[in-house]
């Protein structure tokens, strides 16, 4: 008998062309995913299975992979008469917990004896004989048991868990994620993740203003969104203190932070044209904080000619939290240290701002300069999903 | 000198003696301080803590570090009885406890805990019938070590942390796993608590931690600021947790294989000494052959012991912490006064050479003969 880690796939299995695509794609992750175990996989347009003992631990490591909509737990048998698949289907279910149940069997070996209804009739009623009180339901079981009757083996799996759904990253092109160390930001990065868009991050340094912690948050933060990225999440950390301060010396109040975002997105699009990106990404949501109202954030995506994608636009803040409490990024996101949005933050910012104003203030400073100069200044983190141990010497 | 007390305290290796002196010079910063010194110290500290919950595959705030194992147990069983005294005031623990956990459930019962003790059979392990007998709805706390700090006999904690959550699945289960740690493969997932000191496995005195996992809560005995963990407030001893933390790493390596060689010392001590008529070997099958307990009945063990000391071979009678008593857990496991109160304890390291224990072989030999003379 063999251990394997059935993987049912997600959307990708209505994908027809460029099926193909997006297995294998959904392979090199799971790859990298599994670095250090032993394990082997085979895949078809049906499922992947991944051979492996070390089962428990290969589960809670695809349970971090997006494009996996089932992670079932199976075993394979060289055996193949009735009686054996009957007793090896009743040692797979007799520990688990359930009061009903369903047999499926498929078989791709034709020529095996009876039916595929006659033999999952015949398996269920040795299991209703042999485990008390429980009951068949062929429409909502608690489990159901499939039975797969292969040319040389076969394969039985009962009970999955459950996937994170999405399509495999780097299906779907690469996005650029202002990362902020918020709550917001890290989980709009997960969901573009999710829909298969390898990010990379912006974060707009601002010392002395802010903390080196800071910094070091939005890092913790990368290192936490790596683990569904493809295992590195590479962040452009940006200076933008002269910029900020030539805001504040030169701009009315009110306006500080629309010109501010405007300036982020200019620099947001200008690294997408740098690193092949098609789309900035961040955790606005209507109607948050003034910049978010949809006046704002139409005078703010004004500066910029390419798509926005505001994955979190409609959520409520409970339900931001609560996605970030799932993703494990709250506890990192809720650290006292300010970012450059919050510091000097107006006290009566404008909620209604005029795009022929916002472009009059930008002739008071020589934008296009400092923006330049930022991105030229700017460094480039590589965050891996594992900390680097840098005290390997010491420990 | 040859030293035989390693169940009392281990030296310290040089090798985290030496992480221990750089981390003092290179790393003084507070890792609760938001400058840059303290942010080099923080991730350290992190590190560190990374490295012992990677050790034990758990998560790194199930860690809280304290000053010892006392420590480690007062938190536990004191924190538990404050939490859930509401659910329970009944807590059960074994015989065969390290000194510490006695106290502590003398102070509970001032305070109108009820304690209850468990047996266990000749072979020193639980008398699992009667622990399931013993847990009761209002059971809230079992503590059990997970090795025996005078026979060294090993319980099997997996089987009873079943029994415990299967009687009462609300029940925490803590394990003094001091002795045990370094010299046995152990898991941490098989309790919900236990502790854990640097001082027995080659690390510096003063540090050692409490597994707390993620879903028990705990009520402070301490109060104060500045740590992420509010069981522990205060300035983390970073060089002590540093130390800790390699001397764990350095303890876990060839577990298996330091193992087996303190198994051929023991044996070769058994063997000699057996054929005293008047020495009982107190050991089980169920005993880890780095401690070696002996009853020496016809001479006092006190007496014993300070002759070895004359010649410069160090062993203890008890444990350290509580000579002089008549010991708890070989009455516990033989029943027999006497023998319980003539024990003395041989521990073992991988570092102890063959040689070693020829020289403390026939030293011992000399001492005995010298001594039984003058009892006849």
């Amino acid at each position: 008998m063999k251990r394997v880690v059935i993987i049912k796939y997600g959307e990708l299995s209505t994908k027809s062309d460029n099926i193909n695509f997006f297995l294998k794609t959904l392979k090199n992750n799971v790859d990298k995913k599994l670095e250090g175990f032993n394990y082997e996989i085979k895949y078809d347009h049906g499922r992947m299975l991944i051979f492996t003992e070390d089962v428990l631990q290969v589960k809670n490591k695809l349970q971090e992979v997006f494009g996996i909509h089932e992670i079932c737990d199976g075993y394979l048998y060289e055996e193949r008469s009735l009686e054996s698949i009957k007793t090896n289907v009743l040692n797979i279910i007799k520990d688990l917990e359930f009061n009903t149940f369903k047999i499926t069997v498929k078989r791709s070996d034709k020529n095996y004896m009876g039916t595929s209804i006659t033999i999952a009739t015949d398996i269920g009623a040795y299991v209703l004989k042999n485990i008390p009180n429980i009951k068949v339901d062929v429409t909502s079981p608690d489990i159901n048991v499939i039975v797969e009757i292969r040319l040389n083996e076969v394969l039985i799996y009962a009970k999955g868990i459950p996937g994170l759904g999405g399509y495999p990253v780097s299906t779907l092109g690469k996005g650029l994620l202002m990362l902020s160390g918020g709550i917001d930001s890290p989980v709009a990065g997960y969901l573009a993740i999710k829909r298969g868009v390898k990010i990379e991050a912006v974060y707009f340094d601002s010392p002395p203003h802010t903390s080196p912690m800071a910094l070091k948050k939005v890092e913790d933060l990368a290192r936490v969104l790596a683990k569904y990225n493809g295992g590195e999440v590479k962040i452009h950390v940006v200076c933008f203190t002269k910029i900020q301060e030539e805001i504040i010396k030169n701009i009315p109040k009110n306006y500080l932070i629309t010109m501010m975002r405007r300036m982020m997105y200019r620099i947001s699009a200008l690294i997408c044209g740098s690193i092949n990106a098609h789309a900035i990404i961040n955790g606005e949501s209507i109607g948050q904080v003034a910049s978010q109202t949809l006046k704002s954030m139409q005078v703010i995506n004004e500066a910029v000619k390419m798509p926005v994608l505001r994955p979190l636009c409609t959520y409520d803040k409970l339900e931001i939290i609560e996605l970030s409490k799932k993703i494990g990024t709250y506890d990192i996101s809720i650290r006292p240290y300010e970012d450059c949005c919050t510091i000097f933050v107006p006290e009566h910012p404008v909620i209604n701002p005029d795009v022929n104003l916002a472009h009059e203030y930008e002739t008071l400073v020589d934008f296009d300069s400092l923006v330049y100069e930022a991105i030229k200044g700017r460094t480039i983190l590589h965050i891996k999903d594992h900390k680097e141990n840098n005290f390997s010497d010491l420990l | 000198m040859i030293y035989l007390d390693y169940s009392a305290t281990t030296p310290i290796s040089l090798e985290v003696l030496d992480t221990m002196n750089r981390t003092y010079k290179e790393y003084i910063g507070n890792p609760n301080s938001i400058n840059a010194l303290g942010i080099k110290s923080n991730e350290l500290l992190h590190s560190a803590i990374k490295q012992i919950a990677d050790l034990f595959n758990i998560l790194e705030n199930e860690i809280t570090f304290t000053s010892s194992s006392t420590e480690s147990n007062n938190l536990a069983i004191i924190g538990t009885a404050l939490k859930y005294y509401k659910k329970g005031k009944h807590i059960i623990v074994s015989r065969l406890e390290h000194p510490s956990i006695y106290s502590i459930c003398d102070y509970l019962k001032t305070i109108g805990f009820e304690i209850d003790y468990v047996n266990n059979d000749k072979e020193g392990l639980i008398d699992f019938e009667h622990l399931r007998t013993l847990i009761r709805k209002d059971t809230i706390l079992v503590s059990i070590c997970a090795v025996n700090s005078e026979t060294g006999v090993r319980q099997p904690l997996k089987m009873i942390r079943q029994i415990i959550k299967k009687v009462n699945a609300f029940t925490i289960f803590h394990s003094d796993m001091t002795q045990a740690i370094g010299k046995t493969t152990i898991s941490l997932h098989d309790v919900d608590l236990a502790s854990i000191s640097s001082h027995k496995i080659y690390g510096p005195k003063g540090i050692a931690m409490l597994y707390k996992a993620s879903d028990i809560k705990l009520t402070p005995l301490i109060y104060g600021s500045g740590s992420s963990n509010e069981l522990k407030p205060g300035t983390p001893a970073l060089p002590l947790i540093v130390g800790f933390s390699k001397a764990l790493r350095l303890a876990n390596e060839d577990l298996e294989k330091k193992e087996k060689y303190i198994s051929l010392l023991n044996d070769r001590i058994c063997t000699r000494l057996k054929k005293y008529y008047n020495i009982k070997i107190n050991k089980t099958r169920y005993s880890i052959p780095h401690i070696l307990n002996i009853s020496v009945m016809d001479v006092m063990p006190e007496t014993l012991m300070h002759a070895l000391d004359k010649e410069g071979v160090y062993v203890s009678t008890n444990t350290a912490c509580s000579s002089g008593e008549i010991s708890k857990a070989i009455l516990a496991i033989y029943g027999d006064q006497k023998r319980a109160k003539h024990t003395i304890r041989i521990s073992l390291s991988s570092m102890t050479t063959t040689g070693e224990v020829t020289q403390f072989l026939e030293i011992f030999d000399k001492c005995y003969a010298s001594l039984k003379v003058l009892v006849k």
